[in-house]
């Protein structure tokens, strides 16, 4: 992982079309501006984690017997 | 084309059939490419099967959560549906996945992250919605119920 630090109110850009900026360090949170096109899917990391999960429990479909028992 | 899977065996898979998720399913970016399938056996056939082209043992339960509520809206920004293409309302197809455990009384649809078709040109794409929709929404009796009918 690229790690750079940055300060208050510096920004990346990635791609020519993102600008990520730092808006606002109190303690141990850091507010974060994000400048993306609107077809860039942002999502915070741990919801993104429950749907990949979810979607892998899904994609697995161990117990498919039990499912079509019932229907 | 004829494909093996675990679930179903072999089977035919018409060309019309193919559904094209042009970055994947949110988790697997290399799942592009699934066939939406129905189980001929069964004639309340409301549980369809996107089965992975490319994975012949992924397959996702899937469902129109219109079956298992009364209204569903989820709240996405449109611009995540630009990879779709022209998308009308006409051609819009909505469906959940299905998570079916251990204790089959836990099955759940995922109303967080919907698949969203084009029935126009078959794109799909998986969303998270902004509105505070439930990840594990049990559908167990709901499902018995239809499943009786």
């Amino acid at each position: 992982m690229l790690a750079l630090t940055r300060k208050k109110g510096e920004s990346l850009v990635i791609n020519n079309n993102i600008e990520i900026t730092i808006l606002e360090i109190r303690g141990d949170q850091i507010k974060i501006g994000i400048s993306a096109p609107k077809d860039v899917p942002i999502y915070r990391k741990e919801v993104y984690d429950q749907i990949q999960e979810e979607n892998q429990i899904a994609l697995q479909a161990d117990n498919m017997k039990a499912l079509k028992d019932l229907l | 084309m004829k494909i093996k899977t675990r679930i179903f065996g072999e089977i035919e898979i018409e060309k019309d059939k193919l559904i094209c998720f042009e970055n994947g399913i949110i988790g697997f970016p290399d799942l592009k490419k699934f066939a939406l399938i129905h189980d001929e056996e069964k004639e309340n056939a409301f549980i369809l099967w996107l089965q992975s082209m490319e994975e012949p043992d992924l397959a996702l339960p899937v469902i129109d959560p219109l079956n298992v509520m009364d209204s569903y809206e989820p709240d996405v920004s449109e611009e995540l549906f630009s990879v779709l293409g022209d998308l009308v309302k006409e051609n819009t197809y909505i469906l959940v996945t299905i998570t079916v455990p251990q204790n089959v009384e836990d099955m759940a649809v995922n109303l967080k992250a919907p698949i969203v078709i084009n029935t126009g040109n078959n794109k799909a794409v998986q969303v998270i919605v902004e509105n505070d929709l439930p990840i594990k929404y049990k559908i167990y009796d709901i499902i018995k119920e239809k499943a009786g009918e």
